[in-house]
């Protein structure tokens, strides 16, 4: 599991120059124009707060609640990391933006054809041993990606020796963990990050869809039971009404 | 009654070709144009109408068939069998529509099929659709036999009909259990949704919310489609079978509101419950015409034996259910997701046509299908009707 990627994101460093836009873009073929939320054609996005630039991008959670949603299977959490869409099986339910706690995934709208678009890390390149374009086109550090288990101890590193981070690393506990973290030096509510659920989100519908057996075998065997009293007093009735007519 | 007959009949028949236009232009909207075009569904606002109203709704209020079947063939509550055909024939029709509705709904319709080959264990809406589709296939064998003794061939219907007798148990079993399932699954699709879904409708007890609150809505559905055919079509029921289900409906209401109350109370939900935004006054709108009104009503006798009271107190809790599927699918998620959601009109639109239409078959059901007894009764099919039944 060593190999499992994570990206750190530190806010402290970003200048704002869009360039993890851009290169995202071009590796998708998207249009060029800078946009200012998420879209379908802008896997990341650089949002300013204050004198702050956010980079928005899917957290590629440990646990996360879009793959748990799909009920085709079509989002998958893969061991290297990124969680990634398999298009050929999705049916288009819209069930994961329902789902993502970080309202990641988006929807084709406009197209007839319509399918559900996301970061998938640059899965593909990160199979090659290429780092993903975002943080290959990141001038100054801001965007780094490295190895799960060495990224969160980088970041707490930084938030540990120098006194102005916010003492917390964003992604670290939120939705039970993400392979994207935040680190910042201003707190991450007035920055628009939403304070998601500490656990891993498929836990809240676990217990729900694992009564399914229970409640089939329990149910079962009590609906027999009612029928099974009911036959029987219908027996009981009519052996009664019959006792009487002979009388 | 035959002289106000027709006029309202030309009435409606001008209404129902407008519902369909409207529908046939929505429906072009939605295949030719897109959602962006048909709809107004956006990314933070994903689920609409077809969601909320559609499948939620459609699937709650189609709670009828499974609970009049249970209640005649597994707790023998034989009082309710004239009424059984009726509810399983409205549930059937409310699946159907919820199918046909799903086609709308999917970004791809053509993939509708992919989950019975491709598995997700872990997801709340893969095993809603199994249920479904299993539930589906349940209702119509149970609705079966009302086609099957219209068939001329004797033999072929004589043993459809024995096999379908000595399986019916089983029918009903398999179809109380599948509906009480995904009755509560619809439910749990938004368990996934803490902290999103406002804190008056957000619980970890939904499965259990969605559950008791279908029943009586289903009920309800089911005496105000009898109400309705007793009035405009040529049926003979005894009306105080109305009463009867009504009976249940009242403490069903309470217990449920007795649940949310409690539910709401050990969820530190109680502050907002008095606040001054949407969110709450939906929520009184909800209660109000789902639990206090109702419940205030069907206790009174003289409402629950008059038909045409007890027509529009039923409608009340229906509205009232909407208004809590609504509640918890568009309402409920409106402050988290940063949008204003108004459907277009087209969306409406589709969802009224497939209604209508689901409408309309049951009319023709009950016409030419032995439902209800007819008025005057026909020797021939009263003799099919209960060698089916018996
Ligand atoms: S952030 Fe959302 S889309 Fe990304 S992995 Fe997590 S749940 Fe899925
Ligand atoms: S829209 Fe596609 S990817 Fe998203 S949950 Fe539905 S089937 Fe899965
Ligand atoms: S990892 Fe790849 S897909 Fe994701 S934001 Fe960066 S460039 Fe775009």
């Amino acid at each position: 599991m060593e190999t499992t990627r994570a990206i750190l994101v530190d806010i402290t460093k970003c200048i704002g120059c869009r360039s993890c836009e851009q290169a995202c873009k071009e590796v998708h073929g998207f249009p060029m124009e800078t946009e200012a939320k998420l879209s379908v054609t802008a896997l990341t996005v650089i949002e300013e707060r204050g004198d702050k630039f956010v980079r928005r991008m899917c957290m590629h959670c440990q646990d996360p609640a879009c793959a748990s949603a799909c009920l085709v299977g079509a989002l998958k959490k893969t061991a290297a990391g990124p969680v990634t869409y398999d298009a050929s099986k999705c049916i288009g339910c819209r069930y994961c933006l329902v789902a993502c706690p970080f309202n990641v995934p988006r929807y084709e709208w406009s197209k007839l054809v319509p399918y559900v678009k996301k970061c998938d890390m640059c899965a593909q390149r990160q199979a090659q041993g290429q780092p993903p374009a975002c943080v290959e086109a990141c001038p100054t550090g801001a965007s780094i990606v490295g190895n799960r288990d060495e990224i969160l101890e980088e970041a707490q590193r930084r938030i540990v020796t120098d006194s102005k981070y916010v003492k917390h690393i964003y992604g670290s506990e939120e939705a039970g963990g993400t392979s994207v973290f935040f680190i910042s030096d201003v707190p991450f509510e007035k920055l628009g990050f939403v304070a998601a659920p500490k656990q891993p989100m498929p836990v809240l519908t676990a217990n729900a869809l694992g009564d399914g057996p229970t409640v089939i075998l329990l149910g079962g065997a009590l609906l027999s039971g009612l029928y099974w009293i009911t036959q029987r007093r219908a027996e009981v009735a009519l052996a009664e009404a019959q006792d009487k007519e002979r009388s | 009654m035959t002289t106000t007959r027709f006029p309202r009949i030309t009435l409606w028949r001008i209404i129902v070709a407008v519902i369909f236009a409207a529908g046939l232009y929505a429906t072009y909207a939605r295949f030719a144009l897109g959602f962006k075009l048909a709809t107004n569904l956006t990314d933070p606002q994903p689920w609409g109408l077809w969601v909320g109203l559609g499948t939620l709704c459609g699937v709650g209020l189609s709670a009828g068939g499974f609970a009049i079947a249970a209640a005649v063939y597994l707790l023998g509550f034989e009082r309710y069998r004239p009424v059984l055909r009726t509810a399983v024939l409205v549930s059937f029709l409310g699946y159907m529509s919820v199918i046909v509705g799903m086609m709308y709904e999917l970004g791809l319709p053509w993939r509708i099929w992919h989950p019975i080959v491709m598995w997700n264990r872990h997801s709340v809406l893969f095993e809603v659709s199994w249920c479904v589709m299993l539930y589906t296939t349940v209702l119509a064998l149970e609705f079966s036999p009302s086609l099957i003794e219209k068939i001329p061939w004797a033999g072929f219907r004589e043993f459809y009909l024995h096999w379908h007798h000595k399986l019916l148990i089983a029918l009903v079993l398999a179809g109380t259990l599948l509906s009480s399932m995904h009755q509560s699954f619809l439910g749990a699709l938004y368990l996934i949704t803490k902290g999103k879904l406002d804190p008056l409708w957000y619980s970890p007890y939904l499965t259990t919310e969605f559950y008791l609150s279908a029943i009586p809505a289903g009920l309800a559905v089911t005496i105000m489609a009898l109400y309705l055919c007793v009035r405009s079509l040529n049926v003979r029921l005894d009306l105080s079978v109305l009463s009867d289900v009504s009976r249940v409906i009242a403490p069903l209401l309470a217990l449920w509101g007795l649940f949310r109350a409690v539910d709401l109370i050990t969820h530190d939900a109680t502050p907002y419950l008095f606040m001054w935004r949407e969110e709450t006054l939906s929520f009184w709108v909800e209660i109000g015409l789902f639990v206090l009104v109702p419940v205030v009503l069907l206790s009174r006798d003289k409402v629950r034996n008059n038909p045409q009271y007890l027509y529009w107190t039923c409608a009340l809790v229906v509205m009232g259910f909407m208004a809590n599927r609504l509640n918890v699918s568009i309402t409920g998620l409106q402050a988290s997701s940063g949008v204003y959601y108004v459907p277009k009109w087209t969306e409406f639109a589709a969802t009224l046509a497939v209604l209508t239409a689901a409408v309309m078959a049951f009319r023709y059901a009950v016409i030419y299908l032995d439902i209800l007894p007819k008025n005057p009764p026909r020797q021939r099919w009263m003799v099919a009707n209960t060698a089916a039944e018996a």
